[in-house]
């Protein structure tokens, strides 16, 4: 089981904003677990698009998942519009690992957080390959100084 | 558990269950996007707490929730290729139980994805973890 942590807005560098929608609720009326997952894919990608420069349609390189983790703190629902809150907790040669939590609107404090690392790799060659330069610059901006855990307060 | 998740086999998970890929679950790049590999997750998990534990996700006053879920990608799996998921019981905790999970692709014996996935009984209306329900126990010794 987890340790007791708390992820605060101070703790992320870039947000995005999301809408939730109708079908991401569950029977309990609540953002089914999975659907965190797609924000976290969202937040992440719109960021590598938007200020990395990343083409998915035609680029050489492509990110790959390859471990993905999330804590659920607190429940949200639809309608609600939430916030995603994106760092880099270690940058590599070919892969970065991301941290993220998923904000309420005015709430300090992550209703959910947690992790995913993603590997650059050739489009063709499945090959790993260092990170595109105007990527990694843009995941160096959103760097956290000096630690990379979760749960650990510097 | 074996010192490295990705060369474990079928035989290492005692409930199994088949889940058809669909055409709708490939991304751009021709794979299940990593999202879905939850969904394969839930799917396993649900099934399970229901038929086997005993779980009624409607009626039950203390029934199970979702607190932590990881998961490690191995190998893609693409539609149309039905996925084989493993489940076993990694950790009873006083009210949580840490299912270990492992997606199997067609034709091959290690899996695509293994990772975890931690459900905390709670009560329905206060939200307070409640101690795991008798049957329910029972049913995960027997499936560790």
């Amino acid at each position: 089981m987890s340790q007791d942590q708390t992820e605060t807005r101070d703790r992320y560098r870039h947000f995005l904003g999301i809408q939730t929608r109708w079908s991401d609720n569950d029977i309990y009326g609540h953002v089914n677990n999975v659907t965190y997952y797609s924000y976290f894919d969202t937040v992440v990608n719109c960021f590598l698009i938007a200020e990395g420069g990343l083409d998915i349609r035609d680029g050489r390189v492509i990110g790959v998942a390859v471990e993905t983790m999330c804590r659920f703190k607190k429940p949200i629902a639809y309608p609600e519009a939430i916030e995603a809150g994106l760092r880099t907790a270690k940058l590599g040669n070919s892969s970065v690992r991301y941290e993220i939590g998923i904000f309420r609107k005015g709430e300090d404090e992550a209703a959910a957080s947690g992790h995913f690392v993603h590997v650059f790799v050739d489009r063709t060659t499945n090959a790993p390959v260092p990170i595109p330069v105007p990527i990694r610059k843009a995941l160096e901006r959103i760097k956290t100084p000096g630690r990379v855990e979760q749960g650990k307060r510097p | 558990m074996k010192a490295d998740p990705s060369k474990q086999s079928r035989d290492d998970f005692p409930y199994r269950m088949s889940i058809p890929t669909r055409w709708g679950d490939n991304d751009m790049l021709g794979h299940v996007n990593n999202v879905l590999f939850y969904r394969y997750f839930e799917a396993v998990v649900v099934r399970f707490q229901m038929q086997e534990a005993g779980v009624d996700w409607v009626n039950d006053r203390i029934s199970p929730q979702a607190v932590e879920t990881l998961c490690r990608f191995h190998r893609p799996l693409s539609f149309p290729e039905i996925v084989e998921a493993g489940l076993k019981v990694e950790r009873i905790g006083n009210s949580s139980v840490t299912f270990a999970i492992a997606l199997f692709g067609e034709g091959h014996e290690t899996p695509a994805a293994t990772g975890h996935f931690i459900h905390v009984f709670v009560d329905s209306k206060t939200l307070k973890s409640q101690p795991i329900p008798a049957k329910a126990h029972r049913t995960y010794e027997k499936f560790r």
